[in-house]
């Protein structure tokens, strides 16, 4: 799958053509004798640049249906189309490449690496690309862009620090950073703002927002607060394992 | 990049890890110490020994102590080998000795093996020169003293001169041995030299590693040598046959292997063949009035083999020399000895070799068991690793990471783990086995306890190098047991499911 690392068209501006697509999304758990069905035939289009927020119920399903977008878990049934390629006919090596230059996520709980400080936590996505030689050719470029990322996001001053001493909302930052760091197609975020206090969920989904609004960037936001997903283009709700569209006013 | 990154981290960063290097370092230092003591000491008992005998030896058959004749002539012929270098007789016999040395004041008796040496030839079939304390060895210990070049190199050509031409030369004026001699009985400057074994002398390393008892007094040590001539085909010894013969000391030998140096003394080959009656007479028949000749003898010769030569052969080859020669002269023997056995260096000390070897065998497997602790402390120490870094992998698979990429980490980690703590294994037993005898007299000193014992162990000093060929084969397996032990985490760690890596607790 030959990397693009080009940004995103027009700020703000969504393209017909389809970047991500799935249908037939059939996934099940079983915990022993019982099997319990989680996604049943969903199917969803997304479209380049666009900000899609799926809202539903703790347990509804949503953030498995974001892990079997972002190959991150395989549906039982169904397949994900990602730019026109199915990604389960991809080999397994191919798909941790979109997944390494495509696609960026960001979780509710960080997910940093404690023993990696703020830089080199930015940094994973080049370096897992990257052979060693290439990472120290490209070093001076992909430090330079790290850090304006992180000034961006207002942590210019943490750079060297230990993820472990940041607070909420500087470790979620670090992890966009680090999940916009390849330039990703598309950005999946998995109630990123669940483990933090209103106001700085607030400053998160205002760094979602104006990544959408100033870069055009493609967003999924999965997320169980309604307040939030109407921050998004599009809100589809996941209830008994199908998405559909939201009843009654979502702001 | 990452993985790099990461193995240099969880290098530092994770504590528990160090146990594991800690295993490896411990494991990796054991082997090589008990494989470098049990291989030295080998090497020095083949050395040593090698040293001390020639490459082929001639005895007496049975290690009968009545001898065998016409070794003259046998070793003429063997020299007409092409294979045999150089060949000397010696006689070896037992004996008892008394004296009183400054170490041991009171009249000191004591039981010795003597062995019979033409001084100015032994040096042609073996390295028993370079064993002696005054003609070589003080030599060395002043060239290693010296810091000026010229006087450093006069010291070293002294101690090859000494090696080149031992004697059995008294090392005082004759007039210090004549002291207190009223004129009666023969002339004490006339007594021959002999050369003792240093433990005999009460010489030895103490825990500081310095030489004691080696005293300017022991030179004027009067030393009475008893010995017992044994006829061939005399069934009872004639107590008329003992003698006693009075030696000044003339030197030292220290070769290392406390066996020699704890019990044999060394005299002039004449002397001693005349002592035991092995030199030639002339007998008479008591019914027949025949008179006869009797042969002298020896009891063993030592050959000295070229190079390139197999050693079996050559022994074989001088074996025949030996039977041709008894039988030639058989009938005028009157069949009275059968002829010499014929032993390399090598078959004569197998019982010991072969010990030593399967000594140190079954020691390195014994360590190598031990050592397998070492490769499951690696395995339990990793897959607690992976356990506790199980979210990490779900994030750097979730980052892009691919099942290979994650199983390199840990690979990896196992593979820095194993290279630092073998290298430290290495500098350890490096340091361990140079200073070995210092140690050992540390612990000795500390805890009263003789680890090595020289009666047991042949040698008064512990063996301290080691063989690089050891390292290069102990330190491999030290790096790849640890990898081994790192295999199963590593391949968990690539088989984890990022989602549920994630969600890990």
């Amino acid at each position: 799958m030959p990397k693009t690392l080009e940004q995103p068209a027009a700020a703000s501006a969504v393209l017909e053509t389809p970047i991500l697509r799935c249908q037939g999304i059939r996934r099940a758990f079983r915990t022993g004798q019982t099997e319990s069905e989680v996604l049943r035939h969903v199917d969803l289009t997304l479209k380049a640049g666009e900000f899609v927020a799926i809202e539903g119920r703790s347990g509804s399903g949503k953030s498995t249906l974001l892990h079997i977008l972002g190959t991150l878990d395989a549906a039982d049934e169904g397949f994900v189309e990602f730019d026109g390629q199915n990604l389960s006919e991809m080999s397994g090596r191919d798909r941790c490449r979109v997944r390494n230059t495509q696609f960026g996520f960001v979780f509710q709980f960080y997910h940093l690496l404690p023993e990696l400080n703020v830089m080199e936590n930015t940094l994973l996505a080049p370096m897992i690309e990257l052979s060693w030689l290439n990472f120290r050719g490209r070093r001076a470029e992909l430090r330079a862009r790290a850090e304006e990322l992180l000034t961006t996001l207002g942590l210019s001053h943490r750079l060297k620090h230990k993820v472990t001493v940041l607070s909420g909302g500087e470790r979620q930052r670090v992890a966009i950073a680090r999940a916009l760091m390849n330039n990703p197609r598309i950005l999946f975020a998995d109630e990123p703002t669940g483990n933090l206090d209103f106001e700085t969920g607030q400053q998160i989904m205002g760094v979602f927002g104006k990544l959408h609004a100033e870069k055009g960037q493609t967003i999924v936001l999965v997320t169980h607060d309604r307040g939030l997903a109407r921050q998004a283009d599009r809100v589809l709700v996941l209830k008994d394992g199908k998405l559909e569209k939201p009843v009654g006013p979502i702001g | 990049m990452y993985k790099l990154l990461l193995i240099l981290k969880y290098l530092r960063k994770r504590r528990i890890a160090w146990v594991a290097l800690l295993a490896v370092t411990l494991c990796t230092t054991m082997v090589l110490v008990v494989i470098s003591v049990m291989g030295g000491w080998l090497e020095m008992f083949e050395h040593s020994f090698q040293g001390l005998t020639g490459d082929v030896i001639v005895e007496s058959a049975q290690d009968s102590l009545t001898g065998f004749p016409h070794y003259q002539e046998m070793i003429s012929e063997m020299l007409k080998l092409p294979s045999v270098e150089a060949a000397v007789p010696t006689i070896h016999t037992f004996g008892i000795i008394n004296f009183a040395s400054p170490s041991r004041p009171n009249v000191y008796t004591v039981g010795v093996q003597v062995m019979g040496l033409p001084i100015d030839q032994i040096g042609t079939v073996n390295r028993f020169p370079e064993s002696l304390y005054l003609q070589h060895n003080q030599y060395l210990d002043e060239a290693k003293a010296e810091t000026d070049p010229k006087k450093k190199q006069e010291w070293l050509d002294m101690a090859a001169a000494g090696a080149k031409q031992p004697s059995f030369k008294l090392p005082l004026p004759p007039q210090v041995y004549k002291e207190g001699w009223n004129g009666r009985g023969s002339d004490p400057s006339t007594y021959p030299g002999m050369i003792a074994g240093s433990a005999v002398l009460g010489i030895h390393r103490n825990s500081e590693g310095e030489t004691v008892n080696r005293s300017p007094e022991l030179y004027r040590l009067h030393i009475n040598l008893t010995t017992i001539a044994i006829r061939p085909g005399e069934r009872s010894v004639d107590p008329n046959d003992k003698n006693e013969t009075s030696y000044w000391l003339a030197d030292d030998s220290h070769t290392g292997m406390w066996q020699y140096d704890n019990s044999f003394v060394y005299v002039p080959f004449d002397r001693l063949q005349n002592d035991l009656a092995m030199g030639q007479s002339e007998t008479e028949d008591a019914v027949t009035h025949q008179k006869h000749i009797e042969p002298s003898r020896t009891s063993d010769i030592h050959v000295k083999i070229k190079p390139g030569y197999d050693l079996a052969q050559a022994g074989k080859d001088v074996e025949a020399v030996c039977v041709r020669v008894i039988d030639s002269h058989a009938r005028e023997d009157d069949f009275k000895y059968e002829p010499p056995t014929v032993e390399t260096w090598r078959q004569k000390q197998h019982v010991w070799i072969d010990a030593i070897q399967n000594e140190k065998l079954l020691t390195v497997i014994l360590f190598g068991i031990i050592s397998l602790v070492a490769i499951f402390l690696v395995f339990c120490i990793f897959y607690m690793i992976v356990m506790e870094k199980t979210k990490d992998i779900g994030i750097i698979k979730s980052v892009g990471a691919t099942p290979g990429g994650v199983a390199q980490i840990f690979l990896g980690y196992g593979l820095a783990i194993g290279l630092v703590g073998s290298g430290l294994g290495w500098l350890c037993s490096y340091l361990i086995v140079h200073n070995i005898n210092e140690l050992h007299a540390w612990l000795g000193e500390i805890f009263h306890v003789q680890i090595w014992n020289p009666e047991v162990y042949l040698f008064d000093k512990i063996p301290n190098t080691m063989n690089i060929r050891d390292i290069a084969i102990i330190i491999p397996i030290a790096v790849v047991s640890s990898v081994l032990g790192a295999l199963i985490p590593a391949w968990r760690a690539s088989q984890m499911h990022p989602v549920e890596s994630l969600r890990w607790e």
